[in-house]
């Protein structure tokens, strides 16, 4: 008996030299993976990059094909269209209130800047991973970090996060560390005018030229491609369907780039702010390529 | 042992290539299943061997890492770790490795899983450099839930198809 368990324990001992030799292989391996991390993440995607993209591909079409099987015959195309459709409408509305609120002239200025003065690098999406995006484009191309991101519909899908010789890493702003500001568009707003009449009645009557309010707020991530608006004043009044663009206090990105619109309002008295649940106008499932802005600076 | 590790690899990296682009498509609420981690669970679950589950906490780990944007070596890590503590379990539930039925296959991938994702968030605020925010929300029970899913039905494809092999 005694025999048996000082067996057993010299057999331990003996595990032990065995354990501690390839706990230090492993050790020594990743220290020196990750001196080599980029090179070697790089030849990764490099290889992978067409494989993963025709999985991405066939993920974008079997899920439409699903999605129309479920719903009827070509009314997600319909709707894919007119989302489309309604996201370029409610850029130009918000192109037009930008617009009429501040002076004409800077604006002017300022959009046709933003119009004509972008530099656009544009990338096929081939991989998601935790609300980062992975795009075949990357230093060779001229991406950078924190480089703002958006999709043809002047939707902001994020910024540069890593950069690869031929690929990056966008973070989205779903992404639990994104916070950005916005402003809250309030759509027809049409104030009424009382007017008292002489004889002491009073008619009222709308307001030809509505005043927009622009509240400001911030968008915070919360993963799983999810955000939720933040620090909005208690006073003000925000109602489903306002749409959220980039405000100008935004330095990291563009101003008035279309990002989501308020799907509820979650009102807490003991708060001294309020915030609302939002639905992004940008979605990473029907994203096929994206555009990386290469010459905007974030003083500007 | 060696034989079965070259198709193991090129598997995993099928499947990481898949979790990442194909089932993002197929997201539950935004939760995309963990097939890599569910792949090594049940190859860790059915391996005699401890060499060999080591080896495969490396692969998983490795897979998961390079296609992710963190350094390369947590997940590495956390797999051999929980590789270790899984093998400990087993053991003290004294079956064989093909008896083990169902119903301890589930819940121990269950709570696995949850212990992966929770010590992965928690390298990723307290070590990443980039910060990670940690935020517990009902994602994690789906993130659960979905891979369950999947792991169910490895769990039958594979003891079938280790029959067929016997």
């Amino acid at each position: 008996m005694n025999a048996i368990s000082k067996f057993s324990i010299n057999k331990k001992k003996r595990n032990w030299p065995k354990f501690l030799i390839i706990l230090g292989a492993i050790l020594l391996f990743l220290i020196i993976l990750n001196i080599f991390v980029s090179p070697v993440r790089n030849y990764f995607f490099t290889i992978s990059s067409a494989i993963q993209k025709t999985f991405w591909t066939a993920g974008t079409s079997s899920s439409g094909l699903i999605s129309s099987l479920l719903k009827s015959g070509s009314l997600t195309k319909e709707n894919e269209d007119l989302k489309k459709q309604n996201q370029n409408l409610l850029y130009q509305v918000a192109f037009l209130q930008s617009i009429e609120q501040g002076n004409r002239a800077q604006s002017d200025v300022s959009i046709s800047c933003q119009n004509t003065g972008f530099q656009f690098v544009m990338a096929g999406v081939i991989g998601l991973d935790k609300d980062i995006l992975s795009i075949g484009k990357g230093s060779v191309d001229g991406v950078s970090i924190g480089m703002p991101v958006i999709n043809q519909q002047n939707v902001l899908v994020g910024k540069v996060f890593k950069v690869y010789k031929n690929f990056s890493d966008i973070m989205l702003i779903s992404n639990k560390n994104s916070v950005i500001n916005v402003k809250v568009q309030q759509q027809n707003i049409a104030s009424e005018i009382i007017i008292v009449n002489p004889d002491g009645t009073t008619t009222t009557s709308t307001d030809p030229a509505p005043e927009t309010v622009e509240i400001a707020g911030v968008i915070r991530g919360s993963g799983a491609l999810s955000a939720y608006l933040d620090l909005i004043p208690v006073n003000s009044e925000i109602n489903s369907d306002d749409v959220l663009v980039t405000s100008s206090l935004e330095k990291s990105f563009p101003k008035d780039l279309l990002v989501g619109k308020i799907t509820q309002n979650i009102k807490n008295d003991q708060k001294p702010f309020q915030q609302a649940k939002i639905s992004l106008f940008f979605d990473v499932k029907n994203a096929d390529n994206v555009f990386v802005i290469t010459n905007y600076k974030k003083d500007n | 042992m060696w034989k079965k590790i070259v198709p193991v690899i090129f598997i995993f990296y099928i499947f990481v290539l898949l979790q990442n682009s194909f089932f993002n498509h197929f997201s539950l609420f935004g939760v995309a299943p963990n097939l890599v981690f569910t792949l090594f669970f049940l190859l860790v679950f059915f391996s005699p061997s401890k060499l060999e589950v080591i080896l495969l906490a490396v692969i998983a780990g490795f897979f998961i890492d390079i296609f992710s944007y963190t350094y390369v070596g947590p997940s590495i890590i956390l797999l051999i770790i929980l590789s270790i503590l899984l093998k400990k379990v087993l053991s003290s539930l004294k079956n064989t490795a093909e008896s083990y039925p169902f119903i301890y296959f589930l819940p121990l991938f269950v709570i696995f899983l949850l212990a992966y994702i929770l010590l992965k968030d928690l390298y990723l605020y307290f070590l990443d450099p980039n910060k990670m925010v940690i935020n517990l929300s009902l994602n994690i029970i789906y993130s659960l839930v979905y891979s369950s899913i999947f792991a169910t039905a490895f769990f039958f494809i594979y003891k079938r198809w280790l029959k067929f092999t016997k």
